[in-house]
């Protein structure tokens, strides 16, 4: 749908295993803060908010209630969104919806999980369901676990492909002074040494539980380009989910079903005109949960034929100065804040196309992007961004 | 994009202290079914679902889970508004103003009955400052019920003349949980759990879900023998630490009513809306909310209590429904009351009618002693 | 899991940790269509699933009133499910993780598998065997079900695994 709106102002926290030394609405409000310096705007000038976040990893009910004063919204409208792995894109999303409503001409979608308040895997596990999960699940890794074998199966790849996924992931992470996960890792054989959390998902195959906040500031189009010199425009998005595959909850093992990603991108991308996501589009922030799922996107977000994916990693495609750069920012292998992660990917998509990311911005030049979120179970969500529509 | 948005049609499944006989897909499916009946729609020609529901409660990470099959969310879009049901209201319609979404299923569910109020309650409190005194929603209300009785001069009778009328309304509600022929002595007599805050000032536990169609005005004209349409609509967050509240007002509910008014062109309550239909889980909520809401002066809602203008018959009905205090699950509550505000307009209420209502009031709010508060205008015309 | 090292950060001083374990439980239901799962699960230790009159597809995670698929309402037309398959696909728990379910950090020795039931329907369960080198894809399987009938109605859970079928 064509929503005309622009992203003026984006800020994160350091992304970090504990933060020991603030509160979830301190933590927020750092990033509140980046957001607004970042957008040249005061609290003042936001008119409503929309909150991204899980309970399950906190432990607590109502999680935008407790930061309303921190976040500067004590007066103003807004609401929080649950919705998994995808929370943070309904939550963008629907700040286009109020803005192209014309509802409101400025929303501050405001994201974050801290991590150390529980347990991510515990939370995860919670959502399988109630009556009859107990034992049954270990949360996302052992689903990513399924897929990992069925691709290996499928297509020829090996351990070496995912190994170099997470070389990629942390190069990036290395550059990106917001990530988390920078693990200075220097070969595959580095890699290869980590040990198993599930066959045959190794520790270094998959993302950490982040403790972190991302802001986005949306403005409407007469608004934008008052407020930044650079907006960047929210082109269309397509959020779809599906039901999970019979014999899968990430992949499908069987190879007979279809994909969420599928569904969003045959959508999008012929609203859009696109039929060479690799000519049209310059680059993508994808949600990797493990460095299989990376592998696996390429192939159902048609980066590239099926079965393909292990080839684009392996010719140095979507590295920082390929034809094709994905996650120069390190991606969700090296920062995960529940919460807040797919609002990172839109916030790092932005970045490079105003050219701002600094050390990890790609090497080309970036007018178009994509971003994505992975929610469970293979629930999708795909924005278009552009420099100029 | 759209001019208006019409609500459809609405359901709502009869309100009980414990449907262990269903799980929550199937207990919103009642009501699912009902409006899909109604419009003859199926669920491949919804464009989107926005659910109602808390993680929390539910017991459930993305409780929404639960309900996928019965929203037909499978390669479809849906998502969940973690606030009370009015607000999934407010955020569906933003949805089809927008373009895109032209139907748009809003639902809403909770099963008080499967988890402890209690317990559930108090996570929604500050974990370093407040959860540890041990507060739920029950006590933090009492805070404010005393706050607010000592400084307007609120008095318990009046409290208790509200649970009684609401009482007496509920009789003519068919969904009504359990209406109670009680006298203003009962509630008065009846066990002190939190002071000022006594049981029959409270709603019991209760289990239920409520649905509605919303669409475009083009297509609403279709689908609906009499859409309603929502005028205004807008919601407000106060603070969330207590003691930086002054509990006797309540701020953000005035500045939602007055941002919804205003989308609708309201400016006199009491003389241009026909019907209120309020959330009140606690009876001292009723004067307050009412001065809030603008249908007094502030600390004059215990005398609107006393008075006539409220109940049937008089010049403003409030919860001819008989609201929540008979029963209704905490966060369908606020949805509810846009279900009961729409049937009115429609002139389909029944018993309960407010004899040729074409405005209608609708409110609901979430969380510690309202900390976020939402109001919704809608009219038939 | 290896410490990321942020841009900034201060001196760490001591921390008080206070910890906070509040069990909350939950009395959930399984409604009519879970629930007949459970019910014959217990009473006749059979496996069943209810299938959609339009696309005749067969629904056991979890038996459910709406088809996710067609969207149409499913009816009550029941299967019942075989009790015997091949292993499609099974994995190895190596670091225990938390389960919320147990309350508690749990490495079920049990390997989770996904089973192709003879009749073409997926079902998520647990292997008995442990020795992870004995496991093998393709290997024929059978139900072992809980005995006791005062232990059943766990639903899924009243099989305790899937055993291998000695040729």
């Amino acid at each position: 749908m064509a929503v005309r709106t622009a992203i003026v102002g984006v800020g994160q926290t350091h992304h970090t295993t504990k933060r020991n030394d603030v509160n979830v609405a301190e933590m927020v409000g750092e990033a509140v803060r980046a957001a607004l310096a970042d957008a040249q705007l005061s609290v003042k000038d936001i008119e409503s908010f929309i909150f991204s976040n899980m309970e399950a990893f906190e432990g607590i009910l109502l999680p935008d209630h407790g930061i309303i004063a921190e976040v500067g919204a004590v007066g103003k409208p807004g609401f929080k969104v649950t919705g998994g792995g995808t929370t943070g894109s309904e939550a963008v999303g629907e700040g286009c919806h109020m803005i192209s409503a014309g509802l409101y001409d400025i929303v501050m979608i405001v994201s974050w999980q801290k991590h150390d308040c529980g347990d991510a895997t515990a939370g995860i596990s919670a959502a399988a369901v109630p009556t009859f999960a107990k034992g049954m699940v270990t949360g996302a890794v052992s689903e990513f676990a399924k897929q990992a074998l069925g691709y290996m199966n499928e297509s020829g790849a090996r351990e070496e492909h995912a190994a170099m996924v997470r070389l990629k992931a942390d190069r990036g992470a290395c550059r990106n002074p917001y990530s988390h996960l920078k693990l200075g890792l220097t070969s595959v054989d580095e890699v290869l040494k980590s040990t198993y959390l599930v066959w045959p998902i190794r520790l270094y195959d998959f993302c950490p539980q982040s403790c972190g906040a991302c802001v986005i500031i949306l403005a409407s189009e007469k608004r934008a380009k008052k407020i930044h010199k650079k907006p960047v425009w929210v082109a269309d998005f397509e959020v779809v989910h599906q039901e999970p595959f019979r014999a899968g909850s990430f992949g499908d093992p069987t190879g007979t079903e279809t994909y969420s990603q599928h569904v969003a991108c045959e959508r999008l991308y012929k609203r859009n005109g696109i039929t060479d996501v690799r000519k049209q589009v310059d680059l993508a922030e994808i949600y990797e949960p493990s460095t299989w799922e990376e592998i696996s996107l390429y192939e159902h977000l048609y980066f590239c034929e099926k079965n393909e994916g292990w080839k684009l990693i392996e010719k140095g495609v979507t590295e920082i100065g390929g034809d094709f750069p994905v996650n120069c920012s390190g991606g969700v292998l090296a920062t995960n804040p529940i919460g807040a992660t797919p609002v990172i990917r839109i916030a790092e998509a932005a970045l490079q196309i105003r050219g701002d990311a600094g050390e990890h911005q790609a090497t080309r030049d970036i007018k178009t992007a994509v971003a994505t979120a992975l929610g469970g179970p293979n629930w999708t969500a795909l924005f278009l961004l552009k420099r100029s529509l | 994009m759209a001019e208006r948005v019409g609500i459809v049609a609405v359901a709502q499944s009869k309100y009980h202290p414990n449907r262990a006989d269903v799980n929550e897909a199937e207990l919103a499916y009642e009501a699912i079914k009902q409006v899909l009946e109604e419009t003859g729609l199926t669920l491949p020609d919804i464009d989107s679902a926005v659910t109602c529901c808390q993680d929390a409660w539910d017991g459930r990470t993305i409780a929404s889970l639960n309900l996928q099959h019965v929203v037909g969310a499978h390669f479809g879009h849906e998502f969940t508004v973690a606030e009370d049901g009015i607000n999934a209201a407010y955020v569906a319609m933003s949805q089809i103003l927008a373009g895109g979404h032209e139907i748009v299923l809003v639902e809403s569910h909770m099963k008080e009955s499967q988890g402890d109020k209690s317990l559930i309650e108090n996570a929604g409190f500050d974990a370093i400052l407040m959860r540890q005194l041990g507060l739920d929603f029950t006590s933090a209300a009492a805070l404010q019920a005393r706050r607010y009785m000592d400084k307007y001069g609120v008095t318990p009778e009046q409290c208790a003349k509200a649970v009684v009328r609401n009482h007496s309304n509920a009789k003519n509600n068919p969904f009504a949980q359990k209406p109670m022929n009680i006298t203003v002595k009962d509630v008065l007599k009846s066990k002190m759990l939190v002071d000022p805050i006594r049981l029959l000032d409270t709603k019991p536990i209760s289990d239920g879900a409520c649905v509605m169609i919303m669409a475009t005005e083009e297509k609403a004209k279709k689908l609906a023998r009499k859409p309603v349409w929502i005028m205004g609509v807008s919601n407000c967050y106060e603070t969330h630490y207590l003691g930086d509240r002054e509990l006797a007002d309540c701020d953000a509910l005035v500045k939602a009513a007055k941002k919804a008014y205003s989308m609708a062109g309201i400016n006199d309550p009491l003389t241009q809306i026909d019907v209120a239909e309020i959330s009140t889980e606690y009876s001292y909520q009723e004067p307050l909310w009412m001065e809030g809401l603008g249908f007094c002066s502030r600390g004059e809602g215990g005398k609107l209590v006393d008075s006539r203008t409220i109940e049937m018959g008089g010049q403003l009905p409030v919860n001819p429904s008989g609201g929540v205090l008979p029963g209704n699950p905490n966060t369908v509550a606020g949805m509810a009351r846009v279900a009961e505000a729409v049937l009115q307009l429609r002139g389909e209420a029944g018993a309960r009618q407010v004899k040729g209502a074409k405005v209608a009031l609708a409110h609901g709010y979430t969380g510690i002693c309202g900390q976020l508060q939402a109001v919704m205008i809608l009219a038939n015309t | 899991m290896a410490e990321g090292s942020p841009a900034k950060q201060p001196e760490q001083p001591e921390y008080i940790r206070i910890k906070f374990n509040l069990p909350r439980p939950y009395n959930w239901s399984t409604g009519r269509y879970l629930g007949k799962l459970y019910a014959e699960a217990k009473e006749n230790k059979k496996l069943v699933a209810n299938r959609c009159p339009k696309c005749k597809e067969i629904h056991l995670h979890a038996p459910t009133p709406v088809c996710p698929k067609c969207k149409v309402d499913m009816g009550w037309d029941w299967v019942e499910l075989p009790q015997t398959g091949t292993v499609f696909q099974y994995t190895y728990q190596v670091y225990p993780l938390w389960d919320p379910h147990v309350g508690g950090i749990f490495a079920d020795p049990h390997p989770p598998a996904i089973i192709l039931l003879d009749n073409g329907v997926y079902l998520r369960h647990r292997l008995e065997e442990t020795d992870t080198k004995k496991l093998k894809e393709g290997m024929r399987v059978q139900a072992v079900w809980e005995e006791d009938y005062e232990k059943r109605g766990q639903g899924f859970q009243d099989i305790l695994y899937f055993r291998k079928i000695e040729e």
